[in-house]
């Protein structure tokens, strides 16, 4: 289990930076980051298209695009979104608890560069809720901010799903694929990202596009936030230039080796990681789990099925009976029936595009990378044998 | 620019969409509708709109973007 307390860096630290000596009250933040300029919209959609910023929720979307998609009017909330429901991400709680003003700076910002007159906060760490609320104390932001803790189910951090909870109804998402930039907050206009970008968003505004680029990738430049866990000696949360390849935090970070599962649980498995650099989309919400050689990769990933499946909304029907047919079909794999096999193919198939949200896409793409990268596993427990090695539980999952 | 859209959290798999419309919706294991995905040709509009009509759960439409 990770906690907020372990937290490094390779290279220069710039969103953590401070938060090796703590948290960061308003006159520690202010005299690590300086003051933020006040800018205009047109000043921050163009800084964020020269740096490439990209949204760091997981979905990659580039920040400037969201930004030229808002109406030149009555953009009615900024909404930071803390929900980080992926169970094994912890760069957005340990943000809000250590370094809450540089988050807080990044929204609010914006919302006087939009003209928003509400920011709000969707958490769902108790620790991190208090920590912005002591932060909003300590300032006068002249607007009006609201934190609110939201439940920590899986697809309660989809934005939509945060929204409608920030409304007073279900954290789950709607029906309709509306775009919360068009019909967001209470049907209004909205900016809506994850908590890592508006911290991004606050350094950026200090440093300003060259600044910022003096470090990373060309195409998306700066740092990014990672969090790292499974079979590792150094879990937790580390700040690298973007594009840093994936060996050197493996490395950093004391990992055992063996495969790699990037993106969280809705991400990809990696067999090799050298030549991997870490970066936008892939990378996702910058979760790295390593899964080591001494557990049984099939039965490790049996079990974040269960876990997953037990996440669905209960909304969509191939969501629900999808996503239960595939525990059932990784199952049976497992112990060598190769029906398992046949339909678990038929199956992954059956469940991507088809639900309120990209729940069912996300684990159909873990399970079909699970199924190629691990082909010789499926192959030698499909022999009836097994590959005789326990199941740890290194990746979380069913507790 | 017709096709068929489904709102999943209302569809129930009732499946009478894919008895009126065979050529456009199938149905899978579980009774939930399989799109095909194509644009409805104008000849096809009236049974695609009889289909969206008869949804019990109001979960099909028709979309023409």
């Amino acid at each position: 289990m990770i906690t907020v307390d372990d937290t490094r860096v390779i290279g220069e630290a710039r969103v953590l930076a401070g938060t090796d000596q703590g948290r960061l009250d308003l006159l520690r933040h202010r005299s690590t980051h300086g003051s933020l300029p006040a800018l205009t919209r047109d000043d921050y959609t163009k800084l964020c298209e020269a740096v490439g910023l990209r949204g760091r929720g997981g979905a990659a979307f580039p920040v400037a695009l969201k930004l030229q998609d808002l109406p030149a009017r009555g953009v009615e909330a900024v909404v930071v979104n803390g929900s980080e429901s992926e169970p094994v991400s912890r760069k957005d709680r340990l943000l809000l608890t250590r370094s809450p003003h540089l988050v807080l700076d990044g929204a609010v910002g914006l919302a006087h560069a939009l003209g928003a007159p509400h920011v709000l906060i969707a958490v769902h760490d108790a620790r991190a809720a208090t920590s912005v609320r002591e932060a909003l104390m300590e300032r006068d932001d002249r607007l009006a901010i609201e934190v609110q803790e939201t439940p920590g189910r899986f697809v309660a951090g989809e934005a939509r799903a945060v929204l409608s909870a920030l409304e007073g109804g279900a954290a789950v998402p709607p029906g309709r694929r509306v775009l919360p930039t068009r019909k967001g907050y209470h049907r209004r206009p909205t900016f809506l990202s994850n908590v890592e970008t508006f911290a991004q968003l606050a350094v950026l505004a200090r440093l300003g596009s060259r600044g910022f680029s003096s470090t990373g990738l060309i195409s998306e430049p700066g740092t990014q936030l990672l969090t790292i866990d499974g079979a590792v000696r150094r879990p937790g949360v580390i700040e690298t230039p973007t594009g840093v390849p994936l060996d050197t935090v493996l490395q950093y970070s004391g990992a055992q080796a063996g495969p790699v599962l990037l993106g969280g649980y809705h991400g990809r498995w990696l067999q090799r990681t050298e030549g991997v650099t870490l970066q936008r989309p892939e990378v996702s919400a910058g979760i790295i789990l390593a899964l080591g050689s001494d557990t049984c990769p099939l039965g490790e990933i049996t079990r974040v099925t269960q876990w997953l499946s037990s996440q669905s909304a209960g909304q969509c029907g191939p969501c629900v009976f999808g996503l239960a047919a595939l525990v059932d079909d990784f199952a049976r794999l497992t112990v060598g029936d190769p029906q398992g096999w046949h339909d678990a193919h038929r199956h992954l198939g059956l469940v991507p595009g088809r639900g309120a949200c990209a729940h069912p896409d996300g684990t159909a793409r873990f399970l079909t990378s699970a199924l190629e990268e691990f082909d010789d596993d499926v192959q030698h427990h499909l022999t009836g044998q097994g590959c005789g090695r326990p199941v740890l539980g290194v990746l979380g999952g069913t507790r | 620019m017709n096709k068929l859209e489904i709102d999943w959290t209302r569809c129930d798999g009732h499946g009478l969409c894919a008895g009126l419309v065979p050529d456009d919706i199938l149905l899978d294991e579980w009774g939930f509708p399989v799109l095909r995905g194509r644009e409805i040709t104008a000849g096809e509009l009236s049974d695609a709109r009889r289909a969206v009509l008869a949804c019990p759960a109001l979960a099909l439409r028709l979309n023409n973007r």
